[in-house]
């Protein structure tokens, strides 16, 4: 129904009327500062991180290899026995053309959000991260990919401390 | 085995900011109003005709009705104070080393929520006059704070 509609009532203002000052407002920010609570497990993951490790925990009941590490099995609700260190290499699950930023600008160069499965850990078992170095045309479900990190300096002990996944051939470096 | 010991180089919380900001336009009836408190230093109201009824601050809408306002009163800068409260502490928390009055004060059929001043808190009482207090108009911004604050009507 609103394709229909040319011209919607009201009045749009632009960046412009704000700054000529045409219509007066109220400016105002909200203090919302908050902090996270790692964990052991994620705490462990993002040291593991830091150190250019890509950790899971493993259960020897179920014989499940989960990542990101959890300090309990989904499956058998018994605590987790190990943490194993895992390949930063793995395998588009899935994947998404992104062509507009998390606040909402439109970008030529679409960003590639995907989930990969990580090589290690146990079938359908990934994380989610994104695709570079990779034309968007090119990316498909079940390529191999390996990441990409920070150099050791810079790294923080958080996700980000993977640039992200690039092409990889198996078998190469 | 479980595991209850953290990893010292883990780092224990994740710490971040939401980026909340806003800015808030008054619409076409609260711009005419804040214009006119700007730059004229006047208290305007609404009338509604069919329901005699004169919204202060002014409406664009009769809420009873829905009829549009168009009779546009400049109401004086004169108001009775309805209710009040003292407060002692800030928005923060921390106490105040003066106590602040805030009052409901009646104008028309509405009314403002401001500043009592030129007044002790103990001295305040329901249903004294009051009048307005405005900033000198260089300092006025168009913000209900271009009202510095009402203080009683000395006869």
């Amino acid at each position: 129904m609103t394709a229909k509609i040319k011209n919607f009532p009201g009045t749009a203002l632009s960046e412009k009327d704000f700054e000529a000052g045409k219509v007066l407002f109220l400016f105002d920010q909200m203090k919302a500062e908050y902090a996270w609570d790692t964990g052991v497990a994620i705490g462990e993951y993002l040291a593991g991180l830091k150190s250019g490790v890509i950790l899971g925990a493993h259960c020897l009941h179920c014989r499940k290899t989960v990542v990101p590490p959890r300090i309990v099995c989904e499956w058998c609700y018994r605590p987790m026995q190990e943490f194993v260190p895992l390949q930063d290499t793995g395998r588009v699950n899935t994947f998404s053309l992104c062509y507009v930023t998390w606040d909402v600008r439109r970008i030529q160069e679409p960003e590639i959000p995907a989930v990969i499965e990580i090589d290690g850990a146990s079938p359908l078992h990934g994380i989610m991260h994104k695709l570079g170095e990779v034309d968007p045309k090119k990316v498909t479900i079940g390529m191999t990919v390996k990441a990409l990190w920070k150099p050791p300096e810079d790294r923080q002990g958080a996700i980000t401390d993977i640039l992200y996944f690039k092409p990889w051939k198996e078998g190469t470096r | 085995m479980t595991w209850l010991e953290r990893e010292r180089e883990a780092p224990a919380a994740w710490p971040g900011e939401l980026p909340v900001r806003n800015r808030y336009t008054f619409g076409i009836a609260g711009e005419r109003f804040f214009r006119a408190l700007k730059d004229e230093g006047r208290i305007l109201g609404s009338r509604c005709p069919r329901c005699d009824i004169l919204y202060v601050p002014a409406r664009a809408f009769c809420e009873r009705c829905l009829h549009g306002l168009e009779e546009w009163i400049d109401v004086g800068t004169r108001g009775e104070v309805s209710t009040f409260t003292v407060l002692h502490a800030n928005p923060d928390g921390s106490y105040r080393e003066t106590a602040e009055v805030i009052a409901f004060v009646r104008v028309g059929d509405g009314g403002l929520v401001h500043r009592l001043g030129e007044i002790a808190p103990e001295d305040v009482t329901i249903g004294m006059t009051v009048e307005v207090v405005l900033k000198p108009p260089a300092e006025r911004k168009g913000s209900i704070l271009d009202i510095d604050y009402f203080r009683p009507v000395r006869e």
